[in-house]
């Protein structure tokens, strides 16, 4: 059999001295590039680790033969209990940024009684499609606990101290992500039957209402940075890292997206209210029972204290969307736009801004862009994920992103021109 | 040389749906093996394009640039990173004039020489703000139309991988790279 060399080949995609700097990051560049954007303290330190650990180029394996042992010893560590058992652990398929798996935890809960459950394991690849921080996830799920449905979250460890790279262990919820037929990569712009959608989409609008008046002032989120309401702080964290990560991650310029990034921050509206944003709040980051209740709102990695507008844009997304059978847009593959937004109001949402809307259309598909071209390429270049083939592919996403941030910029000074129409009668 | 690269591709694709993904029962690596597959249909459609696609970037870019030259010209302090950019554009300009043989050159050369041009556009377009308003207004309207081919360009290159919902309203790659049998090189002469 032939001896495969698997090194990359020096010159691939790594022409220019920027280009080395992003393969290789010196101490002095991560110093100059976290100076330059304005990000949460939390986020700041999953960036700058992800570019330290750049430095040592090493591929990610998706060997996990001992992975069974190492999380027992740590859960044996963690509880106490010697006698605590784990088996049936097994890889789960779906996701694009997380590995996790499922296993069997026996152990004796706080009442004292010896009990079974099937947990899930949530961890970090060596460089994700997107970076976040597993306590900033744990600390959200935990506030969001008894407000909307979500995964009971028992353990995090934010450190790669224990297994090789942070995780976060919580209840398993059995039920639906995708349908029957549905099939799509992270569920983006899945189709839902008319008997499917007739069933979530209240659903689906009211808990997105419900995150946004949570009063998150008084939970513990000591690893979010809170703006203060009525200024721009909220919005320029909201850039500040996905130029950021732009910059970290890219594999060639693009000089739509540096266009966008400027317009950006000439046209940043102010936060008025701050409030939770899920970040990611569509087809695919929610899971249904057989009788249509949605049992889990999921992958609240990317939540931040910020403008409710920012999910709302996100959300209504045309290209997270799906045509019904007449050829109508759904948002997330259930209602149309107008109903999505009257629902939502319906549901005691906060007053919603369609300016402040298309500032966040712009915004969304910028944030796209950076995940699906510069991230995901960025990952499998560096072969760092366990799904290398899916992130080249999900490129494909990303320029169709970069498509509607073009539209959108040319579309801008209209928009602009509705603004002053409205502001002058 | 046969096998031609298509066939390659065509048979590994074949194979891997085949052969590889009935036989797979882990969901995870069935999930892998179809996105594999995926993509070696993608390759199978695109492979052949691909230097002609870079050699038309590097026209495209080096056209635009050389009028942004001329409309940014003298608009900031000779130290100022927009001026600094100019220079090494010009430089570049000289070592691959407009006409050279860039389509006799290795393909990672031209890809280079791309990513470079890429960078020092996008320098300029960072800089921006700091441009007199008129120059600026100027290298906006340099800029719009070269948006709008650009998106258009990179969505045909990526339709086959089907996530464009209105991808039936698109060209295809082959039809923006080539008019008449050959690649379209506009304002080439």
């Amino acid at each position: 059999m032939a001896n495969f060399d698997f090194r990359m080949p020096a010159e691939m995609t790594v022409h220019t001295p920027t280009q080395h700097l992003r393969a290789a990051p010196t101490a002095d560049w991560i110093a100059a590039i976290r100076g330059r954007f304005p990000v949460e303290s939390h986020l700041d330190e999953v960036l700058t680790r992800k570019l330290q650990n750049r430095a040592q180029p090493v591929e990610h394996r998706t060997d996990f033969d001992n992975l069974a042992e190492r999380l027992g010893a740590w859960l044996r560590r963690v509880t106490g209990q010697p006698d605590l058992e784990l088996a049936r652990l097994a890889r789960l398929s779906g996701g694009a940024s997380k590995e996790q798996f499922t296993f069997d935890l026996t152990w004796r809960r706080d009442d004292g009684a010896r009990a079974t459950r099937k947990l899930i394991l949530r961890m970090d690849p060596s460089e994700s499609i997107v970076e976040t921080h597993r306590l900033r996830e744990a600390q959200l799920l935990r506030a969001m606990w008894g407000e909307v449905p979500v995964p009971e979250v028992l353990w995090v460890d934010a450190t790669p101290a224990s297994l090789g790279h942070p995780f976060l262990i919580a209840g398993f919820l059995e039920g639906t992500v995708q349908p029957e037929g549905g099939k799509k990569a992270s569920g983006l712009g899945m189709y839902f039957e008319p008997r499917l959608r007739d069933g979530l989409k209240d659903q689906f609008v009211r808990h997105l209402a419900r995150i946004h008046r949570v009063d998150w002032r008084n939970r513990d989120l000591s690893s979010y940075d809170r703006p203060e309401p009525g200024t721009l702080q909220g919005n320029a964290w909201s850039l500040g890292v996905w130029e950021r990560v732009w910059h970290e991650d890219v594999l060639e310029e693009h000089p739509i997206m540096e266009y966008a990034a400027d317009w950006l921050k000439r046209n940043m509206p102010v936060v008025e209210k701050p409030v939770v944003v899920h970040g990611d709040y569509r087809s695919g980051n929610f899971m249904y029972t057989d009788d249509l209740r949605i049992n889990a709102v999921l992958d609240w990695e990317l939540a931040h204290i910020g403008d409710h507008h920012e999910d709302l844009s996100y959300t209504a997304s045309e290209i997270l969307g799906c045509p019904d059978e007449r050829g109508t847009l759904l948002v997330s593959g259930l209602l149309p736009r107008a109903e999505f937004l009257a629902r939502y109001r319906d549901h005691g949402g906060l007053p919603v801004d369609e300016d402040k809307l298309f500032y966040f259309d712009v915004l969304n598909a910028y944030k796209m862009a950076v995940i699906a071209v510069a991230t995901s390429l960025r990952t499998a270049h560096g072969r760092r994920t366990h799904l290398d083939a899916m992130m080249n592919l999900l490129s494909g996403f990303g320029y169709i992103a970069i498509s509607k941030l073009q539209h959108l910029l040319d579309d801008a000074p209209r928009a602009a021109q509705r603004d002053l129409r409205k502001q002058f009668g | 040389m046969g096998p031609e690269m298509s066939q390659f591709l065509s048979g590994m694709k074949k194979t891997m749906e085949q052969v590889v993904l009935p036989n797979l029962t882990d969901r995870f690596a069935q999930e892998q093996a179809g996105i594999v597959a995926a993509t070696l249909g993608f390759l199978e459609q695109i492979h052949d394009k691909v230097f002609h696609y870079e050699l038309l970037e590097n026209h495209l870019y080096r056209n635009l640039l050389n009028e942004v030259i001329v409309v940014l010209d003298g608009a900031t302090p000779p130290q100022h990173e927009v001026a600094v950019t100019l220079a090494a554009l010009r430089e570049h300009v000289v070592s691959d004039p407009t006409g050279s043989d860039m389509h006799l050159r290795p393909y990672h050369y031209v890809r280079s020489a791309n990513e470079t041009l890429k960078e020092h556009l996008c320098t300029l377009i960072r800089n921006q703000p700091e441009l007199p308003g008129p120059v600026r207004a100027s290298f906006d309207a340099l800029l719009r139309p070269f948006f709008r081919e650009l998106e258009v360009r990179e969505r045909a290159w990526v339709k086959p991988l089907g996530f464009d919902a209105k991808a039936d309203e698109l060209p295809d790659i082959e039809e923006l790279l080539y008019c008449d049998g050959k690649l379209r090189l506009p304002d080439a002469g």
